[in-house]
C-alpha cells in the first residue's frame, strides 16, 4: 500500500472517529424568536462549556412531538421544552424520564414550581395588548373592560386554546385572582368561563394558533385588542409596533425542560439542564425575550438590569392581580375545558 | 386485433409482458409500503385505547361528538363551495383557451400552471398579505372610496375558499382544457352550418362533448379539497374547522391518537364515497348519451 493511500486512509478514519468522542445531544424547542433566545442565551454557552454537540429541533407542539416519539419508540430528542401543564400532563402519561436531582440543583426551583419530571425554567405572563393607534391613552384595564365592546370597540384576537382563557374569562366576570380556581374546582365554574367567552366570540375576529402569529396580528394592526405572551408583545413593542401590553390581570405559567422517555443521552441531557439553567444563564435570556427566571437566585446580583424587571411577569410590582396557572387543575380537567371550548368554538 | 401465429414470437410477446410487468414491482412496493401498511395503521390504531387495549369506544366518542358533525359540514361548505367557483370560473376560462390559437393558447396555460409551481404555503401567506385588514386589496378599496370600512376578507370562510379556489382552478382547468380542444372543429362548424347559435353550439355540442373532462376536474377539485389543511388553518383564522383540522386538534391539544384515528378514516370513507358517486354518475351519463345517439 502506497504511502499517500495509508496516510489518508489513517486520516479518514480518525475524522470518522472524532464525533464519536464529543457527546451529542439533540434539544427540542418551539422556535421562532423564542427559541432563538434559549440557544444564544442558555444552550449554547452551557454545550460549549460541557464540550457537547448539541442539535435543535423545533416544534411547535411540543406534547404532540414527545408523545409520537414515546409511544412510537423512536426517541431522538434529549430534552424537550415544554408549558409545565404539559409537562405534568406528559408526565402523569409516563412520557418522561424523572429528573435527576442529584445532578440538577433541587434547590434551584421554589418549593411551590417544583416538579419531579419537569424543570421549570421561565415564567411568562399571559397579558392583554392593544394597538395605540386604536385606543391612544385611553386602553381597557380590566378583563371586564375587554369584554365591554361598547365602551371599546374593536377586533379581538385570543388564543385557540382554552388554556389562559378560562382563568381569563372568570376575571373578566369580576372574580378576584385568589377566587379563580376555587370556582373552577365546582361544576359550574367551567360552565361559567366557557359562557363568558361565548360572549366575547362575535367579536373575536381571529384565534390565533400560535405565538408568532398572535405577534404578527399586533404588528400588523391587524386585532385592535390581543390576548398574548408578554415576551411577544414586548418583542413587537421594542421592534416599534404601535402597541402596548399590562400586566395587570395575567395568569402566569412556567416553561420546563424534561427528558424523554428512552432518551438516548439521559444522563448528558441532565447535566445540560443543569448546566442551561444556571442563575446567570436564565437571567441572561431575558436579553432577547421578556421572559423572566423561575430561579431566584436569576434575580439576585445585577443578574437582571433594574430596569428591565418591570418587563417581566414575576416581578415584584406586577404581582398581586394576576393569577398563577395550576398545572394540577389543567391535568385533571384540561380535557373536559378543551372539549367545552371546542364546542362553544363550534356553535 | 393482431393474431401472433409463430410461438417464437408469442413466447417473445409473454417474456416482454413479464419484464413490463417487472418493471412496475419497485413502485407497487412503494404505494404498499407508503400507502397502504399506514392505513392498516391507522385502522388498527382506531380500534385502541390510550392504554393499548382493543375498543370500539373511539368510533362511539367520535360519532355521537356534535363537534364531528360540524367539522363535517364545514369540510362540505368548502368543497362544494370551492368545487362551484371553480367550475364558473374554470369552464369558460378553459373554452377561451381551447378556441385561442396555439401559440396564445401556450402563453396563457403557462400563466395558468405558474402557481402550480409554487408552494402551497407560500401562496397561502400572499394571500394573507392581499386579504387582511391593511392588506392591498383593502388599501385599494379604502383607497379609493369604493368602500368606507376595510372588508372582511381574511381570517374566515371567504379567505378560505378564496385561497382554496386559487389552488384548485390550475387542477380543475387541465382536464377540461384537453377536453375541449379534443373536439372536432368540425362539429362546431356543423352545428352552425345548421343555423345554431353561439350559445346553442356551446349548450349543445360543447359542454356534452366536454361534460367528461368537467368531470374529471370536478371530481379532483372535491377529492383534493376534503383534506384540505393549511388553507384553512392560515386563513381561517380559527373560525373555519374542517375535518383535517379536527384531526390536527384532537392530536395535539387532546394526544387522543384513537379518535384521530375514527376522523381519518371517516375523511378517507368520504372520499370513497364522492369518489364512487362520481364514478357512477359519469357511467349514468355516458349510458344517457348513447341512448341519444341511438335514438
Amino acid at each position: 500500500m502506497s504511502r499517500l493511500l495509508r496516510i489518508s486512509l489513517a486520516a479518514i478514519a480518525v475524522s470518522a472517529a472524532l464525533p464519536v468522542y464529543a457527546q451529542t445531544v439533540t434539544i427540542t424547542t418551539a422556535g421562532g424568536d423564542y427559541g432563538n433566545a434559549i440557544k444564544e442565551a442558555m444552550w449554547a454557552p452551557a454545550a460549549k462549556e460541557l464540550g457537547y454537540d448539541v442539535r435543535e429541533e423545533t416544534q411547535s407542539d411540543g406534547l404532540a412531538a414527545l408523545k409520537m416519539q414515546v409511544t412510537s419508540g423512536a426517541v431522538t430528542t434529549d430534552i424537550i421544552h415544554l408549558g409545565s401543564p404539559e409537562g405534568a400532563q406528559a408526565a402523569a402519561q409516563s412520557l418522561l424520564e424523572p429528573l435527576d436531582y442529584k445532578i440538577i440543583d433541587p434547590n434551584s426551583v421554589p418549593a411551590g414550581a417544583k416538579s419531579d419530571y419537569c424543570y421549570p425554567f421561565d415564567s411568562y405572563g399571559t397579558v392583554m395588548s392593544w394597538n395605540t393607534k386604536t385606543y391612544g391613552d385611553n386602553p381597557p384595564k380590566t378583563w371586564a373592560e375587554f369584554w365591554d365592546v361598547a365602551k371599546f370597540p374593536g377586533r379581538r384576537a385570543l388564543r385557540a386554546n382554552a388554556q389562559d382563557l378560562i382563568e381569563i374569562a372568570l376575571l373578566s366576570d369580576g372574580l378576584a385572582p385568589a377566587d379563580v380556581y376555587p370556582v373552577l374546582s365546582t361544576p359550574e365554574g367551567l360552565e361559567r368561563a366557557i359562557k363568558r367567552l361565548d360572549a366575547i366570540k362575535p367579536n373575536v375576529s381571529v384565534w390565533w394558533t400560535s405565538g408568532a402569529q398572535s405577534a404578527q396580528l399586533l404588528k400588523d394592526g391587524e386585532a385592535d385588542l390581543v390576548v398574548t405572551w408578554n415576551g411577544r408583545a414586548q418583542t413587537v413593542k421594542t421592534d416599534g409596533g404601535a402597541i402596548d401590553y399590562t400586566f395587570k390581570g395575567s395568569v402566569i405559567g412556567t416553561d420546563c425542560l424534561a427528558v424523554p422517555k428512552g432518551a438516548p443521552n439521559k444522563e448528558a441531557a441532565m447535566k445540560l439542564i443543569a448546566a442551561m439553567t444556571q442563575p446567570a444563564r436564565v437571567a441572561k435570556l431575558t436579553d432577547f425575550i421578556a421572559y423572566g427566571p423561575v430561579n431566584p437566585a436569576g434575580y439576585e446580583g445585577d443578574l437582571i438590569p433594574k430596569d428591565r424587571l418591570k418587563t417581566l411577569a414575576t416581578a415584584p410590582e406586577n404581582a398581586g392581580t394576576s393569577v398563577f396557572s395550576n398545572a394540577d387543575w389543567w391535568v385533571k380537567n384540561g380535557e373536559a375545558a378543551q372539549k367545552a371550548f371546542d364546542e362553544m368554538m363550534a356553535r | 386485433m393482431t393474431v401472433i401465429a409463430d410461438p417464437a414470437l408469442a413466447a417473445d410477446a409473454r417474456r416482454e409482458r413479464r419484464f413490463f410487468l417487472s418493471l412496475s414491482l419497485p413502485a407497487l412496493f412503494i404505494v404498499g409500503l407508503a400507502a397502504i401498511l399506514p392505513i392498516l395503521w391507522i385502522i388498527r390504531q382506531s380500534f385502541l385505547t390510550t392504554g393499548g387495549e382493543y375498543t370500539v369506544g373511539n368510533y362511539e366518542k367520535v360519532l355521537s361528538s356534535g363537534l364531528t358533525w360540524s367539522a363535517l359540514v364545514t369540510t362540505l361548505e368548502l368543497s362544494l363551495g370551492t368545487l362551484a367557483i371553480c367550475i364558473l370560473l374554470g369552464t369558460p376560462l378553459a373554452l377561451a383557451l381551447a378556441s385561442a390559437r396555439p401559440k396564445v393558447a401556450n402563453l396563457l396555460m403557462a400563466f395558468v400552471m405558474l402557481p402550480l409551481w409554487t408552494s402551497i404555503l407560500v401562496r397561502t401567506y400572499g394571500w394573507l398579505v392581499l386579504l387582511r385588514r391593511d392588506g392591498l386589496i383593502n388599501a385599494a378599496l379604502t383607497g379609493s372610496g369604493l368602500t368606507a370600512e376595510p372588508l372582511p376578507l381574511a381570517y374566515n370562510f371567504t379567505g378560505t375558499l378564496i385561497g382554496m379556489v386559487h389552488y384548485m382552478l390550475p387542477l380543475f382547468l387541465l382536464p377540461v382544457y384537453a377536453a375541449m380542444r379534443d373536439i372536432d372543429a368540425n362539429l362546431i362548424r356543423a352545428s352552425a352550418s345548421m343555423g345554431a347559435t353561439l350559445g346553442q353550439a356551446i349548450r349543445m355540442v360543447i359542454l356534452p362533448l366536454s361534460a367528461g373532462g368537467i368531470f374529471s376536474g370536478s371530481m379532483m377539485v372535491f377529492i383534493y379539497t376534503i383534506g384540505f389543511f393549511i388553507t384553512p388553518a392560515v386563513l381561517g383564522g380559527g373560525k373555519v374547522n374542517p375535518l383535517s383540522i379536527r384531526i390536527e386538534r384532537t392530536l395535539s391539544t387532546f394526544q387522543d391518537w384513537g379518535s384521530a384515528s375514527v376522523l381519518g378514516i371517516l375523511l378517507l370513507v368520504l372520499m370513497a364515497l364522492i369518489g364512487m358517486m362520481f364514478l357512477a354518475a359519469r357511467r349514468l351519463m355516458a349510458r344517457n348519451n348513447v341512448d341519444a345517439t341511438d335514438a
